[in-house]
C-alpha cells in the first residue's frame, strides 16, 4: 500500500497498545495487498491511537468491509492519511470466530465515517459493533431475516406475504451451485462447532 | 366546419378524451427511471401522445410506469401508490427487473420477482434499460387498449 513501512507500524502498535498483538501479513504477489492484524477485542484503543499518535498518524477511515471465510469472518478497515506531502494508506484487519453472535467494538468514537459502514457490515454479516450509535439494518428491510453475504446464507421463504422466490418463476434446477452448497455446509459446520 | 355533426358513441368520446391525457405519476426506481426522463424531455417528448404531464402525487395521476428494480422493500410502498390512484387506473411495468426481476431473477434475493406480483400490469416494455422508442411504443400499446376499452359497461361505473 501506500506510503507504509508494515514492520514499523506493526511494532509500533504493540509498543503502544496493550495486547494488540498487531501481525503482518504479507503480500504473497505484487498484486496483491499486504496487511495488518490485530486482536478484535483491542480494536478501538488501536483505532484510536492511529489517528492520534504523532509518529504516523491516518486521519481518515475509507471504508469498512466484511469478508466471510467460512472458518472465520473478518473486517477490514481501509485507514488513510490525507496529507499534501506524505499520503498514506493500509489495510487493518481484525478476525471474528464466533458465527453465533459474533462482535467487535464500533470506532464510530474515533472516526464518524465507520457509522453507515459499521452498519453495512452488520447488515450483511450480523456482526454486531458494541457502542454504537445506532445500530440497525441499513439496506435491507428491518424485519428481513438473515444475513444475506454470509456463504450459509439461505433466504426466507417469504417476506410480508410476498414470495421472494416464486416457485412459478424459478429455474430451482439451475440456481444453487455446487461449491455454494459445499460452503453452506462448511459454515453450519464452524458454526455448530463454536 | 360550422354547425357541423360529427357522430360517435360516448364510449368513443370518453375513450379518446381519456387515452390523450394519460397522466403519469413521477416515480422511478432505478437506471429505467433515466430512460423514462429521456422519454419526458425535449428529443422523445412523451407530450406528443398526450401522455408527458408527470404528477407529483398518486391521486392525481392515472398511470404508473413501474421503471426500474422493485425490491421487496419497496414492492410494499409501490403497493400503497398503486392503491391510492384513482381508477381508472393502469400500470406499465418497465424494463426486466420490473417485468421479471431482471438480472436478479436467479439469485436476488431481495429482489421482488416481477411487480406482477403485487400491482396488475397493462402493458410490459422489454429492455434493458428500455429505450425510449420502446416506452414511446408501449405508450400507445396501451392507448389502443384504453380506446377498446368499453367504459360505461365496466366495473367502475355503477349503474342506478
Amino acid at each position: 500500500m501506500l506510503n507504509v513501512d508494515f514492520n514499523k507500524l506493526a511494532s509500533l502498535i504493540n509498543a503502544n497498545v496493550q495486547g494488540a498483538n498487531a501481525t503482518v501479513n504479507n503480500a504473497e504477489d505484487a498484486k496483491f495487498d499486504s496487511s495488518i492484524t490485530v486482536e478484535a477485542s483491542k480494536i478501538f484503543a488501536v483505532c484510536e491511537f492511529l489517528k492520534t499518535n504523532k509518529e504516523m498518524p491516518f486521519n481518515s477511515l475509507q471504508c469498512i468491509s466484511g469478508v466471510d471465510w467460512v472458518e472465520f469472518m473478518e473486517v477490514c478497515y481501509m485507514v488513510a492519511h490525507f496529507d499534501t506531502t506524505a499520503p498514506r494508506e493500509f489495510i487493518l484487519k481484525v478476525k471474528v470466530t464466533d458465527r453465533v453472535a459474533p462482535t467487535v467494538d464500533s470506532v464510530v468514537k474515533v472516526w464518524a465515517a465507520a457509522n453507515y459502514q459499521e452498519r453495512e457490515v452488520y447488515d450483511m454479516f450480523g456482526i454486531k459493533f458494541n457502542n454504537h450509535p445506532d445500530m440497525r439494518r441499513i439496506l435491507c428491510p428491518d424485519d428481513w431475516q438473515g444475513w444475506p453475504l454470509r456463504k450459509d446464507y439461505v433466504a426466507q421463504k417469504d417476506y410480508n406475504g410476498m414470495a421472494v422466490y416464486p416457485d412459478n418463476k424459478m429455474n430451482f434446477e439451475d440456481r444453487e451451485f455446487i461449491v455454494r452448497q459445499d460452503m453452506i455446509k462448511k459454515a453450519q459446520l464452524a458454526a455448530s462447532s463454536n | 366546419m360550422q354547425d357541423g355533426v360529427v357522430l360517435s358513441t360516448v364510449d368513443d368520446f370518453l375513450n379518446w378524451g381519456r387515452k390523450n391525457s394519460l397522466w403519469p405519476m413521477t416515480f422511478g426506481l432505478a437506471c429505467c427511471a433515466i430512460e423514462m426522463m429521456a422519454t419526458g424531455m425535449a428529443k422523445y417528448d412523451l407530450e406528443r401522445f398526450g401522455c408527458g404531464a408527470f404528477m407529483a402525487t398518486p391521486r392525481r395521476a392515472d398511470l404508473m410506469i413501474v421503471a426500474g428494480t422493485v425490491t421487496l422493500k419497496m414492492a410494499t410502498r409501490v403497493k400503497v401508490l398503486y392503491e391510492q390512484m384513482a381508477e381508472p387506473k393502469y400500470v406499465i411495468s418497465m424494463g426486466s427487473c420490473a417485468n421479471k426481476g431482471g438480472p436478479y431473477w436467479q439469485h436476488g434475493y431481495h429482489v421482488l420477482k416481477g411487480v406482477d406480483e403485487v400491482v396488475p400490469v397493462d402493458v410490459y416494455v422489454p429492455g434493458c434499460p428500455p429505450r425510449p422508442e420502446a416506452l414511446i411504443e408501449g405508450v400507445m400499446t396501451l392507448q389502443k387498449k384504453i380506446a377498446n376499452e368499453r367504459l360505461l359497461r365496466n366495473k367502475w361505473v355503477k349503474h342506478a
